[in-house]
């Protein structure tokens, strides 16, 4: 059963994340259009990057959320791991969906064209489908289910395509641009400060909003598996 | 400034994004809230 003390103290917890997470979009906000210079040669659509970058670091981050939480639900079994799992998978899916969508918007206007079928665009497309498919898996599986297992061991395999996408600007000549924030030289050595801290703004916003989405989704799981163990205590008394 | 429209239409999409997911698990969030107050009742009455 779920605490209320606990409940009182997750909400203002909630609370205070809610006003972070607002604040550092608003910091992230003033900086992409007011704070930040125009880069030379894209222009003002080059800063599309401070929505496209964060997008993926958060999808990405999220699917190492579901890779390790689905480790530990195989290893330890407990419904626990496999909430987190469920819940950062589908705010990676969705994240990932934006990271597909701002890609060509910024593509077009530089390349020439939405898309190509080059090795960072084809396996960022291949990563989306994998926890799409992960996600359908879910919506027919129960706790502790076999389909919990496959779901888990779907999220575990999905996870190995993301070293494949960091590496893959680099083992091939593609249309993407390469790594600017970390490379050989040191972080964000290839980038102008300003842009650089931009960027930093950006993608903690979005990294307070992963954690404020996250604890939204693992509060309704929680709150799903209550009801339906009320409902089994009810049908079992009838 | 030409490539305005893109950097719109790349920030419409974000937020329109982010708003549209929250505002499903508003809805999911209300929806187990009323199915929950919902069994509490019938075990009340039941009990």
């Amino acid at each position: 059963m779920m605490n209320p003390d606990a409940v009182e103290e997750n909400q203002e917890e909630g609370n205070i994340l809610v006003w972070l997470t607002g604040l550092a979009f608003l910091a992230a906000m003033v900086a992409i259009f007011i704070y930040v210079p125009t880069e030379r040669t894209e222009g003002v659509v080059q800063r599309v990057m401070y929505f496209h970058v964060p997008s993926a670091w958060l999808s990405f981050f999220a699917f190492f959320v579901v890779f390790i939480s689905s480790i530990l639900f195989l290893w330890k079994k407990e419904r626990e791991w496999d909430i987190y799992a469920h819940a950062s998978a589908e705010i990676g899916v969705i994240f990932c969906s934006l990271v597909l969508i701002t890609g060509p918007i910024w593509a077009r206007p530089i390349w020439g064209a939405w898309w190509v079928w080059d090795a960072r665009l084809t396996s960022t497309l291949i990563l989306w489908i994998i926890y799409v498919a992960y996600l359908m898996l879910r919506t027919q599986s129960d706790a502790g289910s076999m389909r919990a297992r496959y779901a888990a061991v779907l999220g575990i395999v999905g996870f190995l395509n993301i070293p494949f996408i960091h590496f893959s600007v680099l083992w091939w000549r593609t249309f993407h641009p390469q790594p600017k924030v970390i490379t050989n030289e040191g972080i964000g050595k290839g980038m102008d400060p300003a842009m650089l801290a931009t960027l930093g703004i950006s993608v903690c916003a979005f990294t307070l909003l992963y954690f404020l989405l996250m604890g939204v989704r693992v509060r309704q799981e929680k709150l799903k598996d209550e009801i339906d163990r009320l409902k089994r205590e009810k049908i079992y008394s009838a | 400034m030409d490539n305005l429209g893109f950097l719109f239409a790349a920030n419409v999409v974000v937020w329109g994004g982010i708003i549209y997911y929250v505002y499903t698990l508003k809805q999911r969030n209300r929806a187990l809230e009323k199915d929950l107050e919902l069994l509490k009742e019938t075990l009340s009455k039941e009990g």
